[in-house]
Order: structure tokens, then C-alpha cells, then sequence
């Protein structure tokens, strides 16, 4: 029996765009069919073959489980794709997030000619979303005079300084404007940052 | 196994179900009978044919005595037509056609009385025609299963079954692959994936691709269609608790990732003692007791199977 070939998405059945919740279940649910006991794999494989499979996966899940890694892989595997709509560069190929969004339609920067925005898999941070900007070679000081969002603001964002940054209901503006800058779907890259700080909109 | 619906075509059966399972006393019987009943109940028009040649007694499983008529007369020409071994079973909608157990080498019928015999089933006239097989991995049986529009592999959560079921699946794929294997020396390789300890080191359906990509790259093709066109599905008989459940879903990624086979899992019944205490009866339970939990089960899958629906694992 070859050991399966594939990245750690193929590895673990899942797509380049799965969230957290579906790793953290394929990782569950594929460890119990390569266990010792597992009554559908006991006789396809023999024990080493599962050993190495349970190694293989659990390889893939730590990878996967975290964003900078998974980012980072992501990246080195050509699992991104598409060029940065305004400031960036051209990446290697594939489907960073493919199936999982796509284009955001009240976006009015993902006209014609444009790449489709990405929608980054969750959580997303601070420590991502400059990750992401780095690997497209675009500059802080780049979005931040196409935005008109102070520097200091966006250093914030992306060292998750969330006491420094503005109220909610400003700080979604500024996201949404900074990952229309970098090539990233602007509703729900700013859902996500919020969702994972924790800040709340008080409301109006 | 093309995938046609019940009751969407007129003339002939309109879908031929199987179920097999490559190990005999894991109640593929008793659910063939059941999921006819339930079949009939829902309106349909349902032939239960005991294809177990050799060992019938499907008859048992619905409550009824040794019918004089059986598949037997048909295959040694005492009747000509298949519809002449036809009978009532006392449930509307549901006739049976007996097995052929009452003559020596029923189990073991020539080729050319098997294709007879194939090719009346198609031509009977009702929505569902369920065969009921045998053990075993035999030709004999394994080509009633590729007849059907929707074979189904019958396991019960245990180790033995499950071995056997793959041995079955392996079989069956092997004996497609062997039917449309353009040379000789491509034949050959497919016999020798028969064989466990072949000296080509195939253990599975995947390394027989690997190895025919070597000896001939242009025959890869129909036998990748081949394999691609195979849909068996599994049903899970007797579980006992949810975890059970679970090796429905396993058994078919297992399948994908390790024998490269697109199987599915259509669902499971539960374990239930109204089961074996109506058989004890020579009763059918789902008459019997047809709010059981096991007669629950069978009706689902007889819904779900009818719609052509399967179960997909919740995340994915």
C-alpha cells in the first residue's frame, strides 16, 4: 500500500478553503479511521502503514490548525493565486480560500480586469493579514497613502493592539479599506478580524 | 450500476436492486425481505427473487412454506417463462421468486444459463426487482450484483464481515476490469489481482492501475472508466450503537483513499431483537412489529434508496 500522495488539504480530504471547524473534524474523524482498532482500515492497511498515515496526518493538522503556517504553506505549495488588484504582484497559482467566498458583489474594486478577492480561512488576525500583505510585496506606507488610514493605525491592526485602535464601527472601515488594498474580500476580512479580537460594535 | 430510479420508465424492471455481502448469517436475507415489504407498502411494484443458489430461503423469511415453483424450473426448462415461477406472497405489490436450492449444482449453473436467466430479469415488469444473493465470492453471484442498478453490500459491524466485504467489492471491480481489458496480457494482469499472493505485488485495485500503466499506458483508459462507473453502497445491518454508525461513512473513505472504488453508504439498521424473534416465528418482523426500531430503519432506506439518496458524512 503507497502512502497517499498530495498536499496536506488532499491528505486530509479537504479543500484549500476549509475553515477551522472542518480541519479540526477531518483531522477527528480520519485519526479514528487509521486507528490500531479502526474495523474499516485494519485490513487495507497493515499496522505501520496506519502508524505512518496517523504521522502523516497529524503532520498536515499542525500545519493546517495554525493561520501563519497554514499561511506560509499555503504560499510555498502555490495553493494562492491570482494578482493583487492594486499594489502587488503576480502568485504562484492555485486557489488561496478558492470555494470558500470569492468575490464579495457590493465590492466596487472587484470590476472588471481585477483578480477576485481572496477570503482568507479563519481565524484571522493581525500576524495573517500581514503575512498576506508581505507575500504581495505591498507596503504599509502604500496603503496607507491610497486609504488615507493613518500609518500608526495599521501597524495596530496588524500587531492586534486592539485598545489602541479605534471604536468598531470606524475600525471596519479601516479594515475593509485595507483589504481592499491588499487584494482580500473587504466584508468579510473585516467580520473575521472582528469576530477573532472580540470587539463589539456598541452601536449608533 | 447506472443509477436509474424506480418508476421513471415503462416495459421492463424499472431498477434492479441487489444485495450481497460476501459472508453469509448477517441477515441479508431478512433486510432483502424486509426492504421488499416496505418497498410494496409504499406502493410500489416489488419482485423479491432468491438468487442464493444453492442455499434460497428467502420464502422463510416472509412466512411462507417451500414454493413448488422456483427458479430452478425455470433454468432447467420445466417452465418457459420466468413470470411462470412467480408467486404470491400474501403482501400486496410483493411476489417472490423462489431459489433454485431444490436441484443438484443449482449453485453452480452454466454461463449460458445464467445470461438466460439475467437477462428475463430485466425484462419483468414491475418497478423494483430485489435479488437476494449468497455468500461467497462466485461468479455465479457476483454477476447478479453487476446487473443491478443499485448493488448493495450488506455488512454487520465485525471484523469478518467487513474483511469479507472488501474481499467482495474486490471481486466484483476485478471481474468488470477483466470484461473490458482490451489484451490478453492486460487479462492476465487483472486475473492475477485475483489471486492474494500474486507475484505482481497488487494488493489492491490501485496498484493493478499502477501495474497496467506500466505494461500499457493505452490501457489504462477503459479500465479507469471502468472503475469510475462502480458505485456500490453500503448498508449497515444489525448496529448497535452510534459509533457504529460511523464505520458506514469510514468503510467508503476507506474505500476512496485505498482501493481508489467511489462507493457510498446508504444508511444502517439498527440491532433488534423483534428480528430474530419473528424469524424464530418464520415471521417477517416488519410485519410483525413494524414500529421496532429495525423496522424504522428499513423503511428509511427503502425511502432513501428509492430517491436515490445517500448519507454523506455531516462536515464535508
Amino acid at each position: 500500500m503507497s502512502v497517499l500522495r498530495g498536499n496536506h488539504y488532499a491528505l486530509m480530504g479537504i479543500e484549500p478553503g476549509a475553515t477551522t471547524e472542518q480541519i479540526e473534524k477531518a483531522f477527528r474523524y480520519l485519526i479514528e479511521l487509521y486507528g490500531d482498532e479502526a474495523l474499516a482500515t485494519y485490513s487495507l492497511l497493515d499496522p505501520g502503514e496506519a502508524k505512518q498515515m496517523r504521522a502523516q496526518l497529524r503532520e498536515a493538522y499542525d500545519v493546517l490548525r495554525e493561520p501563519m503556517r497554514r499561511l506560509e504553506y499555503d504560499v510555498r505549495h502555490g495553493l494562492i493565486s491570482g494578482r493583487a488588484p492594486s499594489l502587488g504582484g503576480e502568485l504562484p497559482s492555485a486557489a488561496f480560500g478558492a470555494g470558500v467566498g470569492g468575490a464579495d458583489k457590493d465590492d466596487k474594486t472587484a470590476g472588471a480586469g481585477r483578480a477576485e478577492p481572496f477570503v482568507l480561512p479563519e481565524p484571522v488576525n493581525g500576524r495573517v493579514l500581514r503575512a498576506f500583505r508581505e507575500e504581495r510585496g505591498i507596503r504599509l506606507r502604500e496603503i496607507a497613502d491610497t486609504t488615507k488610514i493613518t500609518l500608526r493605525y495599521l501597524e495596530y491592526i496588524e500587531a492586534d493592539r486592539y485598545s489602541a485602535l479605534p471604536a468598531a464601527v470606524y475600525l471596519r472601515g479601516f479594515l475593509q479599506e485595507y483589504a481592499r488594498a491588499i487584494g482580500l474580500d473587504p466584508r468579510r476580512t473585516s467580520e473575521a478580524y472582528l469576530a477573532n479580537s472580540g470587539i463589539q460594535e456598541t452601536g449608533e | 450500476m447506472n443509477g436509474r430510479r424506480p418508476g421513471t420508465a415503462g416495459g421492463s424492471a424499472r431498477q434492479i436492486w441487489s444485495l450481497g455481502g460476501g459472508k453469509g448469517g448477517i441477515g441479508k436475507s431478512v433486510l432483502a425481505a424486509a426492504l421488499g415489504y416496505e418497498l410494496a407498502r409504499m406502493g410500489k411494484r416489488v419482485i423479491l427473487i432468491d438468487a442464493d443458489l444453492g442455499g434460497a430461503n428467502l420464502h422463510t423469511c416472509l412466512g411462507m412454506g417451500a414454493p413448488e415453483k422456483t427458479l430452478g424450473d425455470f433454468i432447467l426448462r420445466r417452465v418457459e417463462r420466468i413470470e411462470d415461477v412467480l408467486v404470491e406472497t400474501g403482501f400486496r405489490g410483493l411476489r417472490l421468486i423462489s431459489g433454485a436450492s431444490d436441484f443438484l449444482g443449482a449453485a453452480n449453473i452454466k454461463h449460458l444459463q445464467k445470461v438466460r436467466v439475467l437477462s428475463r430479469i430485466r425484462s419483468l415488469d414491475v418497478d423494483v426487482v430485489i435479488l437476494d444473493l449468497g455468500a461467497g465470492t462466485a461468479f455465479n453471484i457476483i454477476d447478479f450484483f453487476l446487473i443491478s442498478d443499485v448493488g448493495l453490500l450488506t455488512l454487520v459491524p465485525e471484523p469478518t464481515s467487513i474483511e469479507s466485504g472488501y474481499r467482495f467489492l474486490k471481486a466484483a471491480l476485478y471481474r468488470r476490469l477483466r470484461a473490458v481489458a482490451p489484451t490478453e496480457a492486460i487479462r492476465q494482469i487483472v486475473d492475477a489481482a485475483g489471486d492474494r499472493k500474486n507475484s505482481l505485488g497488487i494488493r489492491t485495485p490501485l496498484d493493478l492501475l499502477n501495474t497496467v500503466a506500466m505494461e500499457d499506458q493505452r490501457a489504462l483508459e477503459p479500465l479507469r472508466r471502468e472503475m469510475a462507473a462502480f458505485h456500490p453502497r453500503f448498508v449497515l445491518n444489525q448496529v448497535r450503537d452510534e459509533e457504529d454508525g460511523v464505520i458506514g461513512h469510514q468503510l467508503v473513505t476507506a474505500c476512496a483513499r485505498h482501493l481508489g472504488i467511489a462507493a457510498a453508504y446508504a444508511g444502517s439498521v439498527r440491532f433488534d431483537d423483534t428480528v430474530w424473534k419473528s424469524l424464530r416465528q418464520r415471521r417477517l418482523f416488519a410485519v410483525d412489529a413494524p414500529k421496532s426500531q429495525a423496522a424504522e430503519d428499513v423503511r428509511r432506506l427503502a425511502r432513501a434508496l428509492s430517491g436515490g439518496e445517500n448519507l454523506a458524512i455531516e462536515w464535508a
